[in-house]
């Protein structure tokens, strides 16, 4: 017999069915449960294999890296190129900032020996090492 | 507990805590994908529950190998795992289909006669019986539409098919769907009027 619109079912009664085959959800059995879980055990990347491999270091990386790698020590070179810079060119500048200090006399000479009141002329005046001697 | 608290987790989280080795996410996930891929699946293959457990541990296989992989806010892991179950019951259909044609099962006709107040069970079944009368990606676009809950743009990814053309076999599939299941309306429960 032809089918006509009666022999639908209306959105209603159709979604009682949809209704039912939501419900309808399969339970896995023990064993399948087991089988899924046994594959994604298998499958999984494992920790050791994730950690970032160890990179050997020489001696001379291993110094380097307690002194605090090569910023630290580029700072050390620029420290040490400076002060052999200031041992030889003796700038003015640094006597002028010293207060006469630390370069008197003729320091371009080898010979130059400073005295106590070279270095704090204000404490140890020539007058009183002078009473003292006396 | 550990477990607890990945209860809360979205299925994303979970995936990249088991790509990372942490070995309960998987359980999580297993329990909360797993039945529903198997539900999928066991529609789309007529009802036939070995074959939708291989498909179902097929897919979840492939989930997993993709974990290290996964690229996050891409897509929805029920969307990729539907469009892989989705594949591989096409390729089961097929096989079936140039294997013995007479090896699909038929709607059943003979159904045990109901009783008025039919269980839901039995309109369940009766719902795929009628499944099985529609053409494979009609199936398809109604199960993931009316049964899985998939919006009609996920089913147009899983089905690689435009949004316009999912409404179509959804349509069309929900009308075949009314007229199959028209002929039981006595038996499961609904008056002729």
């Amino acid at each position: 017999m032809a089918k006509t619109e009666t022999d639908l079912l209306d959105d209603a009664q159709l979604e009682a069915f949809f209704e039912a085959g939501r419900e309808d959800v399969p339970e896995l059995s023990d064993s399948f449960m087991a089988a899924l879980l046994q594959d994604a055990d298998l499958a999984q990347p494992q920790l050791a294999a994730l950690a970032p491999p160890r990179v050997k270091r020489s001696l001379w990386q291993d110094i380097i890296a307690q002194i605090g790698g090569w910023p630290a020590l580029a700072g050390m070179a620029t420290a040490t190129v400076a002060g052999v810079w200031i041992g030889f060119a003796a700038p003015d500048q640094l006597e002028t900032l010293s207060g006469g200090v630390l370069l008197v006399g003729d320091y371009a000479s080898v010979d130059t020996i400073y005295d106590v009141q070279d270095f704090a002329p204000n404490y140890f005046g020539t007058d009183l090492l002078i009473e003292e001697e006396g | 507990m550990a477990l607890d608290a990945y209860t809360e987790a979205t299925d994303e989280a979970l995936l990249v805590l088991y790509g990372n080795g942490d070995p309960s996410a998987a359980q999580i996930l297993t329990r909360r994908l797993a039945p529903r891929v198997l539900g999928y699946a066991s529609r789309l293959l007529g009802g036939d529950r070995a074959e939708a457990e291989d498909v179902t541990q097929e897919a979840m296989l492939r989930l997993w190998k993709q974990a290290p992989k996964w690229r996050t806010g891409e897509a929805k892991i029920s969307t990729w795992l539907y469009t892989v179950a989705t594949n591989l019951c096409t390729d089961r259909l097929r096989k079936r289909r140039s294997v013995d044609i007479d090896a699909i099962e038929e709607p059943a006709d003979d159904t045990p006669s109901a009783v008025d107040g039919m269980i839901q069970a039995d309109r369940a079944t009766a719902l795929q019986d009628a499944l099985n009368t529609l053409p494979e990606r009609q199936r398809m676009a109604v199960a993931l539409r009316h049964l899985e809950g998939a919006s009609n743009p996920e089913i147009a990814d899983i089905l690689e098919i435009s949004v316009e053309a999912v409404e179509s076999l959804t349509a069309r599939g929900k009308r075949a769907l009314a007229t199959a299941l028209a002929g039981r309306r006595k038996e499961l429960g609904y008056g002729e009027d």
